[in-house]
């Protein structure tokens, strides 16, 4: 207990709370900028039981706010899962961390979410945080999401039927496109790291059975224009909620997931959304400007960076030239359009 | 009749942080929306007097709106 003696000073942790962290068991979906900070300060904080997934593999451009990876990583190509866990069990011996690399879908939500205690948001779309929020509902498991862009930041705790869930305040997923991404708007540093702190101290307070004291809003902070605040959630619960109102759960039965298709014959893939959208591409194409090499006309957005060209349509189809992986394809999207 | 309009991260460039507008009566969040230019499908979390409501809805008088665009990254 000697580590944790500073922690367990702290009043209302104590030696029972710091026993419950302990024997807790949390899953952080997806570890990138938010979910390796959350990685770092839960396995410091000695939860018992951490499973950490990602399906990506470390690059240079993640050094600068991922705080796990290092240059070896990079040089290694390691997979984040792995390099995070090498990384939490030299920060924490004395906890269990295990690493799952793959994509986390429908098919396979249900399974990394036994035995779970608390789920964290450490993901970087929209598609699998409804896909979370229906798996958590449906299990009564609660999860903590957090979503970053620039110097921006929102979270929000979710206590299955104990307040909102994610689908009482927002019941339709973004649409693609709609919103600056992280390779888009680029992220400030500290914006990470505040709104891990937020996310951090509430799983604490949720691990460590305080109910009581658990935010009821939706934080949200701007750190560029120093503006910190809580949006007050406490009658935003909605029995017409999808989720937690009518027990519906589309994305966690697939229903709601991007479908990607190799197309035959090329070394291509086609991403399509689901159901009918309308993409503004003058926005988009705005925002790509920057980041790599654009042509355009009224119907679509050719765009070239990473060496993959991807051509966007209106109604959100996409074609991805210069891969087959489909999980490649997905992370492109979700990068540079958004999702 | 008087609306509080409150807005969040991205909405607040080059527009304001929360400022009390006068509409018609009925004025739909749509059309507030509208005078605002922002685009529907950029509102991600559409809140009236701290509940979720759908873009068609009627205002009233008192009423504060609250427009929050996605924070998805990561």
């Amino acid at each position: 207990m000697e580590r944790y003696a500073k922690q367990i000073r702290f009043a209302p942790i104590g030696e029972e709370g710091q026993r419950k962290l302990q024997q807790a068991r949390v899953l952080i979906a997806g570890m990138g900028a938010l979910g390796t900070h959350l990685a770092n300060s839960l396995a410091r904080a000695g939860v018992g039981y951490l499973k950490v997934i990602d399906r990506d593999f470390v690059e240079l451009s993640n050094l600068q706010r991922q705080v796990l990876y290092d240059e070896e990583d990079v040089e290694e190509i390691l997979p984040k899962a792995i390099a995070a866990q090498r990384k939490l069990e030299k920060i924490n011996s004395s906890i269990v961390v295990e690493a799952e690399v793959v994509d986390i879908s429908w098919a396979n939500v249900q399974q990394h979410f036994e035995g779970i205690d608390l789920v964290v948001d450490g993901s970087d779309n929209f598609e699998l945080r409804f896909l979370i929020n229906d798996c958590a509902v449906k299990k009564k498991i609660p999860w903590i999401y957090g979503g970053i862009t620039g110097s921006q930041g929102m979270a929000m705790v979710i206590r299955p039927f104990e307040g909102p869930c994610l689908r009482c305040i927002m019941p339709k997923a973004p649409t693609p496109g709609s919103m600056p991404t992280c390779d888009t708007a680029g992220v400030l540093g500290p914006t990470v790291q505040m709104v891990t702190a937020f996310q951090t101290a509430e799983a604490i307070k949720v691990l460590t059975g305080q109910d009581d004291k658990v935010c009821q809003g939706l934080l949200n902070i701007d750190l560029w224009t120093s503006r910190y605040e809580v949006f007050d959630l406490s009658k935003a619960s909605r029995p017409q909620c999808p989720a937690c109102g009518q027990g519906e759960f589309p994305f966690l039965e697939g229903r709601e997931e991007i479908q990607v298709t190799p197309i035959c014959g090329s070394n291509a893939v086609q991403i399509n959304p689901v159901g009918e959208k309308k993409l503004n591409l003058q926005d988009i194409a705005r925002r790509l400007a920057s980041l790599g090499e654009i042509s355009q006309n009224p119907y679509l957005l050719k765009f070239n960076a990473d060496g993959q060209e991807m051509v966007l349509f209106m109604d959100g189809r996409a074609m991805l030239k210069g891969t087959q992986d489909s999980v490649k394809a997905k992370s492109f999207y979700s990068r540079y359009v958004g999702f | 009749m008087k609306i509080l309009v409150k807005l969040f991260a991205t909405f607040r460039d080059n527009r304001f942080v929360k400022q009390e507008m006068e509409f018609p009566d009925d004025t739909t969040v749509k059309e507030v929306l509208a005078v605002l230019a922002i685009p529907d499908e950029e509102v991600a979390i559409l809140m009236v007097n701290g509940r979720n409501e759908e873009v068609d809805h009627p205002l009233k008088d008192g009423d504060t709106l609250s427009l929050f665009p996605p924070v998805g990254g990561g």
